[in-house]
């Protein structure tokens, strides 16, 4: 049953600009960089010895933002399919299990920011290689800037999908969009157990690990929370 | 996945459902029996219950207290069993506008798992196979009610549930559907329930009516025996009311009488009028009008359910 429902989500997204989104995300971020790199180059050799680090450090300052932005649109977006025309009627009168409904949402979402992490690497490789840095890739850091925040977003995607899902208002949503954005944006005066602090990878033990392991563990705990109420309330 | 087809009495079967929304009460000690091969006419004004209840057999509601049996099972242990052969339009119909009516449908069949060629059937059936490819977006009202019936006849359902079907549809349009859900059952073997707050609409179709109104069931049978009491009723105005019901009554005529005017319910053929005239010929009592007076349907239904509301 799970693998129909993910097929009907993917069915459903067409046309709606969920793939426009998960590409614009990555290479806009990394555009930035081109942007930047392209204008003074020169001044920003002279800022670091490491080259290649200091060039990821500079596009995963703005992979949070990006993030947690692009999880504010896509889940409204998501939501918004059914929320249109109130199809919930419609598809919970099918055979369905409610969880399995929202473990398929989630599971779409989820897979669109992975893979837009996906591309962030390949982008913020591709272009790091057209600068002649002059050193080997640092093939460690490069994935954990580019899949760390990933993980470190969940629990922020879990939260948005539950408040997209239950709000009959879909003002509601957008508000709690503005927040995380907001949030994420102060992410630098935050302390450690913020979740918006966590997509910044940056923490008291300077190990970005943690930030994704949190991210993963407390994620699922608001998902489980979020589709636990889903299923207890009447369909709207 | 095993469902094994026992003879069951009801088709649907609600003992005391009630919806509560805080304080307010939707539905109250709803006791709904459909047989099958039914087609059931729900009636109700607006705001009466129905569709809170339609989306408790759906189990898109839960019930505060009382339980649903479709099919001779409880709708809370196997309702996934249930819904498999059950078809449902809910108020206004929902779609994807962002998707062709084929892919709406196409969305739906990935999930109740029927062939590919039942798509076009459908469509056929609800008269959309010229849109079949165009975005539902463009669809006018008509056309999405259209859509939302061949949703609901997708998974060849043994129980079929319409809210207000007719909705947005032309004369023309109404008159297909009405033809439609009437051959279902015969030719299909469905069993239809349909709501409507238009008694007309109804009793066109209907074999068994129930009437709701401020979430309570007031009526429910056969569209004949509702008939029969739409059936003339001969009222005459007396100078004696009282005493022209005793004599009536001494003559074996059974009345009622309220103020001056007597009304003849259950008999009204000519010879009961003539004898009644007669017997009151015979007391003396003056007969200063005979009015016969016709009630239709709708008004029976008004008068049912603005008595309730009364209360």
């Amino acid at each position: 049953m799970m693998g129909k429902l993910l097929r009907v989500e993917l069915m459903k997204i067409k046309r709606k600009g969920f793939w426009f989104l998960t590409f614009l995300g990555p290479i806009g971020v990394v555009a930035l960089q081109v942007v930047n790199y392209s204008v003074r180059w020169d001044y920003l050799k002279t800022l670091s010895d490491d080259d290649w680090l200091f060039y990821l450090q500079n596009v995963s300052g703005f992979t949070p933002l990006a993030l947690v932005l692009g999880i504010a649109i896509l889940t409204s977006f998501m939501a918004s399919i059914e929320n249109e025309t109130n199809a919930w009627k419609q598809l919970l009168a099918l055979p369905v299990r409610k969880t399995h409904v929202y473990l398929a949402k989630f599971t779409v979402l989820a897979g669109l920011l992975f893979l837009a992490s996906i591309l962030l690497c390949v982008a913020t490789l591709a272009y790091g290689l057209t600068l002649d840095f002059g050193s080997g890739v640092p093939v460690f850091e490069l994935l954990e800037y580019s899949f760390f925040p990933f993980f470190a977003s969940l629990p922020i995607l879990a939260l948005q999908l539950w408040v997209a899902m239950v709000s009959e208002n879909q003002g509601l949503p957008i508000t709690a969009g503005v927040l995380n954005v907001i949030l994420t944006y102060s992410a630098y005066s935050l302390p450690d157990w913020a979740i918006w602090k966590w997509t910044t990878l940056m923490n008291a033990w300077q190990e970005p690990l943690y930030n994704g392991l949190m991210g993963l563990a407390v994620g699922l705990v608001i998902y489980m929370v979020g589709m636990m109420d889903f299923v207890r309330r009447d369909v709207k | 996945m095993g469902f094994e087809v026992i003879e069951v009495e009801y088709i649907v079967e609600t003992k005391n459902l009630t919806k509560k929304f805080g304080k307010d009460t939707a539905v109250e000690g709803l006791n709904m029996h459909i047989r099958r091969g039914e087609i059931y006419g729900f009636l109700g004004p607006n705001g009466a219950g129905k569709t809170t209840t339609i989306r408790m057999l759906l189990g898109l509601m839960k019930p505060t207290s009382g339980s649903v049996h479709i099919f001779g099972k409880d709708l809370n242990r196997d309702k996934l069993n249930i819904l498999r052969k059950v078809g449902s339009l809910v108020e206004n119909p929902s779609y994807y506008p962002h998707l062709t009516a084929y892919e709406n449908l196409e969305a739906m069949r990935k999930i109740v798992g029927c062939e590919k060629a039942r798509i076009h059937e459908v469509l056929e059936i609800v008269g959309l196979t010229n849109a079949t490819n165009k975005k539902v977006k463009g669809f006018s009202l008509g056309m999405r009610q259209r859509l939302g019936i061949a949703m609901a006849l997708l998974n060849r359902p043994e129980l079929l549930i319409l809210d207000e079907p007719t909705n947005g549809l032309d004369p023309s349009g109404i008159i297909e559907v009405r033809n439609l859900i009437k051959s279902l059952p015969h030719e299909y073997g469905m069993t239809v329930l349909i709501s409507s707050h238009l008694l007309s609409e109804i009793e066109q179709v209907a074999t068994t009516v129930g009437i709701v109104t401020k979430g309570k069931m007031i009526y429910q049978d056969s569209i004949e025996a509702l008939r029969r009491h739409s059936q003339h009723h001969i009222s005459f105005r007396v100078s004696h009311g009282e005493r022209a019901w005793r004599s009536l009554m001494a003559a074996g005529i059974k009345t009622q009488f309220e103020g001056d005017v007597v009304t003849l319910n259950d008999h009204t053929d000519d010879d009961t009028v003539a004898a009644a005239v007669r017997a009151l010929v015979r007391e003396q009592i003056s007969v200063y009008r005979i009015e016969e007076d016709k009630r239709s349907l709708e008004e029976i239904f008004l008068q049912m359910t603005t008595k309730e509301r009364a209360v």
